[in-house]
This record gives structure tokens, sequence and C-alpha cells, in this order.
């Protein structure tokens, strides 16, 4: 990919996913990302020790590559006052500070703003937090299961009100994976605004300004109207419009394909003949496109057999020449081998610290001049410590020094 | 001698081992893998034979290994099977204790 961050660099003092998938954005891009990590402990992320019951091998861990790969690891304990010292002289070579620590803990280690513009005064100063850097809940800590998905009204959204309680989030980081990408944008735009007035910002994303943007449509509207009109239909139940070619359909295996022939008038015989039911295009009460709309309960029980009578992968095949709109509803394990997703290179491979098979990660979504990511391995903790601090120019009695105080790995 | 100044790197005489010094020890000695001295990064020759059974755990990327009687910590930078040793003492791996979380 066309290194458009090459010669940025990032100083990262974040753990989880959130922020520290801005980071991981970034290094897509070419920007060399500084990750700071507790020489001890480590990003608390690392502790994540299963996932879906299943136990996470820390040296393959998609938890850590996906918001870390391509970083270095450098190990200071910032709660020390040559800790500190340090931090600042990395500062003074970064173009941008990257953290999510709540304000208190940013005052505690002296890490806010006016501490690492004293270092840097031209330096982007970005917060990454749960519930934005105003207001009554600025010091509360969050998750995108709390601040994005039940705060933003996607759970609500969702489920369907038949249920006996909202849905949760659809699997780990989601939330959190958005609002990062929504940081490396907000990097993106303060480093061009430097770039043209020489003016450093700080830049200010959260999860729940993340969440209300992803149900910005559903909030304006109820905004507008006074009320909620919106209820997600029951899976199961036919709801049928007057477009009989619309919807949901289970497969004789029980995959789903979605059907979305939104202006079918064109389409009624190419439709008909995908699903293998040709003769219902002749049938008069579906011929017309004012008959179909008419009869669209009846067309949709015929659709609705058809659908049920091959098999999820035989509609895969099949429906690939129709010319209405329609896809297979996949599992994250069937992304991993979609023809489309391969083709684009959405997805590339970075070598394994254990030896082993390279590990397969999503590339962030953007693409410079057609070109796929190539990308590193996430650091292990503190990996690059001595490395680093030997390229900022140290002299090794001072990095000696400094891990005999234990304020670096 | 060896001089294993801090971001010197060796490789393995006998896998495919490859690592960085990252902290000197305090007095001269021999670095090892697989129980055979490692050589500059720099040598051509290829490695043969195979680590020593009592030297073969590994090294992996990414991990520290050190020698707590003689302070030198070495980072793997290319994964093998030999395992480190200095004057003969396996060096043991310093891993990060992050807190036990769960999602």
């Amino acid at each position: 990919m066309t290194q458009v961050m090459k010669g940025v660099r990032m100083l990262e003092v974040a753990q989880f996913t959130f922020v520290p998938a801005a980071g991981a954005v970034l290094t897509d891009w070419g920007a060399d990302v500084i990750k700071i990590e507790h020489p001890v402990r480590g990003d608390a992320q690392r502790g994540i020790k299963e996932l879906q019951r299943l136990a996470v091998n820390p040296q393959r861990s998609s938890l850590m590559q996906h918001p870390n790969r391509g970083k270095r690891s450098v190990g200071i304990d910032i709660s020390t006052p040559e800790g500190q010292e340090l931090l600042y002289e990395i500062a003074k070579t970064c173009d941008i500070f990257l953290t999510n620590y709540l304000p208190q803990a940013r005052q505690k280690l002296k890490i806010d703003l006016e501490h690492i513009r004293a270092a840097n005064p031209n330096i982007i100063y970005v917060r990454g937090s749960a519930f934005g850097e105003k207001g009554p809940e600025r010091e509360k800590g969050g998750f995108d299961s709390t601040a994005y998905w039940a705060r933003g009204g996607s759970a609500i959204l969702v489920t369907p009100k038949e249920l006996e309680g909202p849905l949760t989030q659809p699997g780990p980081a989601y939330g959190d994976t958005i609002g990062g990408m929504n940081i490396a944008g907000g990097i993106a735009a303060a480093l061009f605004h430097r770039e043209r007035t020489g003016e450093a910002t700080e830049v200010d994303v959260s999860l729940l300004s993340s969440g209300i943007w992803a149900t910005a449509c559903s909030i304006d509207v109820c905004m507008d109207l006074g009320t909620d009109p919106f209820s997600n239909p029951l899976p199961g139940q036919d709801a049928v419009s007057t477009n009989p070619f619309m919807g949901v359909f289970k497969t004789s295996d029980g995959g789903f394909i979605n059907l979305t022939v939104l202006s079918p008038a064109p389409l009624i015989k190419d439709t008909f003949a995908h699903l293998g039911i040709p003769e219902a295009a002749e049938d008069e009460r579906f011929s017309t496109i004012e008959q179909l709309m008419a009869n669209a309960p009846a067309a949709h029980q015929l659709v609705k057999k058809a659908m049920a009578s091959q098999s999820f992968a035989y509609w895969i095949e099949h429906l690939k020449t129709m010319r209405g709109q329609w896809a297979a509803y996949q599992s994250p394990a069937d992304v991993g081998n979609d023809e489309q997703v391969l083709a684009n290179e959405f997805i590339f491979e970075v070598e394994s610290a254990d030896g082993g098979p390279p590990i397969r990660l999503v590339a962030n979504p953007v693409q410079f001049d057609k070109q796929p990511v190539r990308n590193t391995r996430a650091p292990e903790a503190s990996e690059h410590t001595e490395l680093f601090l030997m390229e900022l120019g140290l002299e090794w009695d001072r990095i000696e020094e400094l891990k005999n105080k234990k304020a670096i790995a | 001698m060896m001089e294993l100044k801090p971001g010197s790197r060796w490789k393995s005489a006998v896998c495919s081992s490859e690592m960085v010094v990252v902290r000197p020890p305090k007095a001269s000695g021999v670095l090892e893998c697989g129980g055979a001295p490692v050589r500059a990064q720099d040598s051509t020759d290829a490695p043969s034979g195979e680590p020593d059974a009592a030297h073969s755990s590994g090294v992996l990327i990414g991990k520290r290994y050190v020698d707590d009687d003689s302070g030198i910590e070495v980072l793997g930078a290319k994964p093998g099977k030999g395992s480190l040793s200095f004057d003969g003492r396996p060096l043991r791996l310093k891993e990060a204790k992050p807190l036990p979380a769960s999602d």
C-alpha cells in the first residue's frame, strides 16, 4: 500500500482495543507507532486469556494482533519520574500523542495535554474516551459493550421487541474497531490541518460519539418525530410488503439469503428464472409489476418455497448471474474465504512470533492506489525497548541506569 | 572473544535462531544457542548439526531471555529449535505478567 503516513511518528499510551486500533490503522498506512507498555504487566489486553471459552495463544492472539500490528513496543513505567522524563523525550520526536487514559490518570501520570505540549508544543494530542472529554461522565471508563452498543442505541434498534431483552454486540471489539477507525480519520485530518496552518490541534473521539454516529439516521429521525418509530421484525415471521423479492429467506440447510430487488419491474423474469420457477413469470398474477405488487403475498410464498428447496452453497453459486441485488448471510468464518474479499486483498498476513503459520488479519478498510496492506505482526510486550532507545540516541549507560531503576523493561 | 555489545546481532551455529543482545553481561563470557557458541550475524557459515538435547527448548521472536548471574539479556529475532545459554547456564524466559481479564 502507498505509505501515505510514512515519516509520521505517533506515541501511544493506550490499552485494550478501541484506541490502540487507531494506531494499528496508522501502521497500515505507514506510520511509525511507538506503543508504551508497562514493563511488567504490559497492555491489559494481554491479560485476556480466553475468548468464547477458548484459550488464547498469546503469541497468535487476534485480540493483540488486530489493534497492535506494525507497532514497536517500548516498556516504560510512566509512574516513575525517570519514565516520565523518557516519555517526554520520545514525545519530542513525535507528531501525535494518543491516549485512552482517563483525565485523573493523565494528571497523575503527567501525560495530560499541558505536560506533553510542554515537551513538544507542535504535537497533535489525541484522546479516545468512553463518554467524551466534557460532561458529568468524563471520568467514567467504558467498553464498547457499554458506551457504544448499549448507550448508542444500537442494541435497542437491532432487537425485535418480542425478545426478552436486548441483543449483545456482534463479536468482540465491534464498536472499538469502528471507533478506532474514527480516531484514525480524526488524526489524518489534524495532520492535514497542521501541515496547512502549522497549528496542532487536540482530537477527541469517544465510544459514545462513535456509537451515536453509527445510529445517527435513527436518532435524527427520532428527534424530528419526537418518538421512536423503529421496530426490527422478529425473524421467521413473514413481513411481506408489496415487493415479494425483498426479505430474508431460509435455504434447505438452514442458511440465509437476503434478496433486495428494490425495483423489480424489469427483473421479474430474471428473478423468477434464477429462483428456479421461470413459469411464475408467465403467471398473470405476477407477470407485470402492477400484478406482482398486488399479489405480493402469493409471490412471496413461491419465493420462500423455492429458496427452501436448495442449499446455501447452491444459491451462492446459482445467484451469481442474477441481475437483482442479493447477498448470502456469511458468518465471520465464511468471510475469510470470501472470493470477493480475497480478490480485493482485504485480508493480509503477518509472520507469527511462534514460528507457526502466518497470522491472517483483516486490513483497515481504506486502500490507496489499489494496493493491499503490507504490515508486520504485533510486538511482544516491551520487545523494542532497548533497540528503540538506542535508535533514539540514548547512551547505553543511561539505558542501564533506567533498567536498574525499573523505569524501563 | 565475543563482544556482546547492546544491539549486537547474533545467530545460532546449529539452528535457524537469530538474536539481539539488549543488555550486555557484566563479565565476558560465551553466548550459546543449542549448546554451541553463537556466530556474528554477518557470518556466512550455514548452521550445521543439531541443537544439544539439553539446549533445545527453542528461541521465539520478540521474547526476552535473561541470565540472572551475568545480567545478559537477549531478544529473539528469528525462531529456531536451539535454546540460549551463557557459559553453559540456560537463559530463562522473561515475560510480561498481565493481570487476568476476560472478554
